[in-house]
């Protein structure tokens, strides 16, 4: 058995169709995560993600020790 | 800080992500097209951080300096994170006296700008597709049963 595909794996994630995903109830179910995650009060999850231009890895937790945080999320659209 | 999820509407200029290259392009295209001047994090192609928190396509966390949620919203208010940012350091400087931080959970109805054409220019950026999938998603959404905004 050979390595799993990262692409295909993370498949139903990059969705290829916005209206097949809706019509599947996708955004529904992104809304309960949405609810199902971190409340306020309680501990934010930490994660090392890769900085736009010079790839540097940045992990969330150096950025709010030094100072609050303000994560915006979103894409092109 | 601005992290980059998926492409909420893909289309034939911008398709959804089969690699991390097409991702890192897209959200330099993010940069270059909108001219966000904030660092750009860039989510693995798994969704990794965007599944630990929430999965919606455009909404705003702030996190305190000991790691513990302070705000979310599940779609991003400019106004409101700016209104509740401002209080937020206001106390965290000494300058709200007499009050403490409680839990305080919100939920609203919120007031978006009504230029659809401006939001269809940028669904047309994606692609065509693009925009055809929303009006088909439209009409998904108007045969649920959910709540109306009609507050007034």
């Amino acid at each position: 058995m050979g390595q799993p595909d990262p692409a295909q794996a993370a498949a139903p994630y990059n969705y290829a169709r916005f209206d097949d995903y809706v019509a599947a109830g996708g955004d529904l179910a992104d809304e309960a995560a949405f609810w199902a995650a971190p409340r306020a009060g309680e501990p934010a999850a930490d994660f090392t993600l890769t900085r736009l231009g010079d790839g540097a890895a940045i992990a969330l937790s150096d950025l709010w020790r030094a100072k609050p945080l303000v994560m915006e999320f979103g894409s092109f659209t | 800080m601005f992290v980059y999820t998926r492409e909420a509407h893909p289309g034939e200029n911008v398709p959804h992500h089969d690699g991390l290259d097409a991702k890192l392009a897209h959200a330099a295209l993010l940069r270059d097209e909108t001219g966000i001047s904030r660092d750009i994090l860039v989510d693995d192609l798994a969704g990794t951080v965007h599944r630990a928190y929430g999965l919606m396509p455009n909404m705003t966390w702030v996190i305190g300096r000991g790691g513990r949620v302070a705000y979310k919203a599940d779609w991003t208010s400019a106004a409101n994170v700016e209104a509740f940012v401002d209080r937020y350091l206001a106390w965290r400087t000494g300058n709200l006296p007499e009050t403490t931080p409680v839990m305080y959970r919100t939920e609203q109805v919120e007031f978006r700008g009504t230029d659809r054409q401006r939001f269809t220019g940028h669904l047309l950026r994606n692609g065509p597709r693009a925009a055809q999938e929303f009006e088909k998603a439209a009409e998904v959404w108007g045969r649920r049963s959910r709540a109306g905004t009609d507050i007034g």
